[in-house]
């Protein structure tokens, strides 16, 4: 055996543990999630039927309700991407200027997105309980009487908002800590340069900080839209889906029809799911492809 | 780094992930495993299952998988991988039921219920365990299940809050009409009448259900989900519209419609609400978080213009299957004959404030579940055909639609009809 190969044999041997994890735990399912969606089988029969492509028909078709929970998802993933990263960039603009506690921030920040979304949904749905929550007592003792036993999860016009929020609260956290290793890797030169020019707060973050934020942009909004659009524990938690289905995502369509035992149908959403999740990574890295090339 | 030595390192790290795909570690020596979901029962169980290790010298063991969703969702994948225990429950409907029985994850037991076990037992938990010989799913006839104990949904009331809105806690509303209005009563003493977790479809439906039964019968509910009878008819209508009126005249609580169950019950429990629509269960759940608690228990209050009796939902309470695949299924059919005798379920109803399966044992029960008792012939019979879960979660969705006015109910009907409508058209293809 030659040295070469001996080398790759042994470089071969090290990534196998990972490479045999890998094949057992992501891409066997992968490929059982896309056998199973060509087919109609109920979790538990011996056989599955084949039934070729019609269970994608249907859900392209004649499942409303899917359409309905992909529209709440993106309107959630919308304010997540504006107000929620919004946030989080302000808050990284003002920790960057080494005030003093810099570290209490960094950690307060964090510590929502490190809970654990069923305990986070839970919290949040007593804070906005009809019966017996604080913000309803908070508001009404500010003299909101009408409030009193407002039901925030429960009505239409504030259900998906209030999950939204809570989404928001419990997620800005992630964006701030990678918005903020962004900032640090920024040359003070450059702004040291622009004040001596003459340049104002807004043109340096015009001209020096958005142009260098770019890709960090780039990586945060995919994060927050993959994190957004999968969005289940808060919502399971919180509100189910309801009220009829106003706070209804995709992920708990899919599990709805799964508990129901149709798996090949659910598998079938969460391909296309996985489809318009993929297609969306897509436009947006080539979006800011050309932005950085620019 | 020798490359024995790397051999070595790199099988130290493989072995990990494999171990964990090896058989069920279930527990050292035990003959009966019983996967349930029941959580406040277990000491009781565990006390039981002791008793009767040194009773017979069999040792069953029984594993709490909690909440519901998390067993049924555990049950499925160890049906997949055949790794059932020797007794658990699938959790589902009669199709799901049905599936497991095709499958042969769940024994026939009709042998062993016909050498006299059947005569021990309520007749409707049992024949909610039995597919006859007309089922649509294709089942052998036989007994499938054997049920330990039994429940009836009904509505619970809290008999100081009615006396403070000037009802008579005594007599509780007999009729929808004298139900209305006791709610507005309570609305304006500043009481929230109804609390019940809505936000769960399956109680939405069963409150709707009991009404479904009292306008249309068995044989139009038959008839309906065989396609003959529209949900537009004016029937189905009125049992929709109950809901407009209970949200016109004030009943139900704040957040009913994305309630669960849990909360309804820490809401009545702590005087919010006086009333709510909850299982027999809710002895226990109601002693556990308010000893003091004064309330009494009614039916639906039935509709003037009804044809047929009121009934509820109830029967079979907590039922097991077993599993034909074990070496030890004979075992633990032994286990489940001793713990249905009279003795076992006084202690299993006397610890855990639930309804016996076992008649003998209920005689001495506590004023209300002898009441619940009582009630269990009026529970829904089991029906030949089911809805599509698909048409029932529409139907539910819109109930709740109805609740926060989103919706009026002749829409709602219109929306199950085309939902109705798709599926037969799908079920053609």
């Amino acid at each position: 055996m030659t040295k070469l190969s001996r080398d790759k044999t042994i470089n071969l041997l090290f990534i196998l543990p990972a490479l045999v994890l890998f094949l057992i735990f992501n891409f066997y399912p992968l490929l059982r999630t896309f056998q199973l969606s060509f087919h109609e089988w109920d979790g538990i029969a011996l056989k599955m039927k084949f039934v070729g492509l019609a269970q994608y028909r249907h859900i392209l078709t004649q499942n409303p309700a899917f359409w309905r929970a992909m529209g709440n998802a993106t309107y959630v993933t919308v304010l997540a991407l504006t107000v929620q990263n919004g946030l989080a960039l302000l808050l990284a603009l003002l920790v960057n200027r080494e005030i003093r506690g810099d570290n209490i921030y960094r950690t307060i920040f964090f510590l929502p997105p490190v809970l654990s979304g069923i305990v986070v949904g839970l919290i949040w749905k007593w804070i906005y309980d009809g019966n017996y929550g604080i913000l309803n007592y908070f508001l009404a003792s500010c003299g909101w009487q009408s409030f009193a036993n407002y039901s925030w999860l429960s009505e239409i016009k504030t259900s998906l908002t209030a999950v939204a929020i809570v989404h928001m609260w419990k997620g800005f956290g992630y964006g701030f800590i990678i918005l903020l290793a962004g900032l640090q890797t920024i040359p003070r030169e450059l702004y040291e340069a622009a004040t001596v020019d003459g340049a104002d707060a807004w043109q340096q973050f015009k001209h020096i900080t958005v142009p260098s934020m770019i890709p960090v942009f780039t990586v945060v909004a995919i994060l927050t839209i993959l994190g957004t659009m999968q969005i289940f524990d808060l919502i399971y938690s919180m509100t189910r889906g309801g009220p009829a289905g106003h706070t209804d995502v995709p992920i708990t369509r899919i599990y709805e029809y799964m508990a129901n035992g149709e798996f090949g149908y659910s598998t079938a959403m969460a391909v296309i799911f996985g489809i318009v999740l993929l297609s969306v990574s897509v436009v947006q890295i080539e979006a800011s492809r050309r932005l950085n090339n620019k | 780094m020798s490359r024995r030595l790397l051999y070595v390192l790199m099988l130290s790290l493989l072995l990990p992930a494999f171990a964990s795909c090896s058989k069920r570690a279930s527990s050292p020596k035990a003959d009966v495993v019983i996967w349930h979901w029941m959580t406040d029962r277990q000491a009781s169980f565990e006390k039981l299952a002791a008793e009767y290790e040194k009773e017979k010298g069999v040792r069953v063991v029984f594993e709490t998988y909690a909440p519901s969703e998390v067993y049924r969702d555990k049950i499925r994948a160890a049906a997949s991988g055949k790794l059932l225990p020797e007794v658990y429950n699938p959790l589902g409907d009669k199709r799901e039921m049905a599936s497991f029985i095709k499958s042969g994850y769940i024994a026939n037991i009709t042998p062993e219920m016909e050498k006299g076990w059947a005569k021990a037992f309520y007749p409707k938990p049992l024949s909610q365990n039995t597919f006859d010989s007309s089922n649509e799913f294709g089942v052998a006839p036989g007994i499938y299940g054997v049920p330990i104990d039994v429940s009836a949904i009904e509505i619970y009331y809290n008999k100081d809050l009615f006396k403070q809105a000037g009802l008579d806690p005594e007599k509780p509303p007999q009729t929808w009409d004298e139900f209305l209005e006791a709610g507005k009563k309570l609305r304006s003493a500043g009481i929230q009448p109804f609390a019940s977790g809505f936000g769960e479809g399956w109680l939405i439906g069963v409150f709707a259900a009991s009404y479904e039964w009292n306008l249309l019968g068995k044989q139009g509910l038959i008839d309906t989900y065989k396609g003959k009878i529209p949900y537009t008819d004016e029937r189905w209508v009125r049992v929709f519209k109950l809901f407009d009126e209970m949200k016109q005249s004030g009943l139900f609580v704040s957040g009913i419609a994305t309630m669960v169950n849990k909360d309804a019950e820490r809401i009545f429990a702590t005087g919010k609400a006086a009333m709510a629509l909850n299982g027999s269960w809710g002895v226990n759940v109601y002693y556990t978080m308010n000893p003091n608690l004064n309330y009494g228990i009614m039916l639906p209050p039935k509709l003037k213009e009804a044809r047929y009796p009121m009934a509820i939902f109830g029967g079979e309470g907590s039922s097991f299957n077993f599993n034909p695949l074990s070496p030890n299924k004979e075992k633990a059919v032994e286990f489940f004959k001793w713990l249905t005798e009279k003795n076992q379920q006084i202690v299993l109803a006397t610890e855990t404030r639930n309804i016996p399966a076992n008649r003998d044992a209920g005689a001495d029960l506590p004023p209300i579940l002898k009441t619940f008792a009582e009630n269990i012939n009026k529970t829904f019979d089991p029906l030949p055909v089911i809805e599509d879960w698909r048409v029932t979660n529409i139907k539910n969705l819109g109930l709740q639609a109805i609740i926060i006015g989103e919706k009026p109910s002749a829409q709602v009907a219109r929306e199950v009809q085309a939902e109705k409508e798709r599926q037969e058209k799908d079920k053609q293809k």
